[in-house]
């Protein structure tokens, strides 16, 4: 008897706590109107055993596959949806707000915010961050023939995003971060 | 009586003498046995041999298939990290050109 309320008390209290955990994983829309407007669709969904997978298919001679190797040790998800179109702003506004919503929540900080008035770039970049881990990352890029959105999911180490540097053209962004989304320090 | 029966008994087991054709017809049967016990050995061999095909076949098709996900897992990863670097390298342009670096 006494067990059955202990498990009770566990069934109420997981869902609580599953509402009280952030969420990194963002509900990306289908796009579907999106998709067929574009020229080019990028739809890429990695969840952890395709992380695994690709790993194991990741050649560690190669100095771009090690770098990849490096950057997916420790993701649980990789999210992108990304559209190129052949005219200018073919996509709507309230198509991105759809995601940029979803930032709002809880967890979610934004890190960088730039707006470029000369080439009508604007790039958001989120962060959540949980005991002082990065644990996920949200892109949203909006360009006049393109709209891309990334969400990375799980460890995220900022400093072997630089260290990409050279292989994918990954720039070292002269960009504070806050110390919160800094990796944690090697004791 | 006894005689009777005595003479029955010597009539049944008279020596008779076999037909023409029954060491050939033995001989066939050897033959046949013979032939059968060998295409016996044969058959559970082949069996064993074509079921070690079929699971090569099949491991094959499934590592092939294994390496195949695999190999699209790893260029939609490369994918996706390129189209974040590239992203990443957008917003540090826009930042650049907006500090005058």
């Amino acid at each position: 008897m006494r067990h059955r309320y202990v498990g009770i008390f566990f069934a109420l209290l997981a869902p609580a706590l599953a509402c009280a955990a952030p969420n990194p994983r963002l509900t990306l829309p289908e796009f579907s109107s999106l998709a067929k407007k574009a020229t080019e669709s990028v739809t890429i969904t990695l969840d952890p055993a395709l992380l695994a997978m690709a790993a194991r298919f990741l050649d560690a001679s190669n100095p771009q596959d090690a770098a990849a190797r490096d950057v997916i040790k420790g993701l649980q998800g990789i999210y992108v949806r990304s559209y190129t179109f052949d005219e200018d702003f073919a996509y709507r506004e309230a198509d991105i707000d759809l995601v940029r919503n979803q930032l709002s929540a809880p967890g979610w900080n934004r890190l960088v915010e730039t707006r470029s008035r000369k080439t009508h770039a604007n790039v958001d970049i989120y962060i959540m961050v949980d005991n002082n881990q990065a644990i996920g990352l949200a892109l949203i890029a909006s360009e006049p023939r393109q709209f891309t959105i990334v969400n990375i999911i799980g460890a995220i180490d900022l400093d072997k995003l630089h260290k990409l540097e050279g292989q994918f053209g990954v720039p070292k962004l002269d960009i504070d971060l806050p110390k919160a989304a800094a990796p944690n320090p090697p004791k | 009586m006894s005689d009777d029966f005595e003479s029955q008994l010597r009539a049944a087991l008279r020596p008779v003498a076999p037909s023409d054709d029954f060491t050939p017809k033995i001989m066939a049967r050897i033959a046949a046995k013979r032939r059968l016990a060998r295409r016996a050995w044969w058959i559970p061999a082949s069996l064993a041999a074509s079921l070690l095909i079929a699971i090569g076949a099949q491991r094959h098709v499934q590592e092939s298939r294994e390496r195949e996900n695999g190999m699209e897992a790893r260029r939609e990863v490369v994918e996706a990290l390129r189209l974040t670097s590239q992203k990443l390298n957008l917003a540090y342009e826009v930042v650049k050109s907006q500090s005058g670096v």
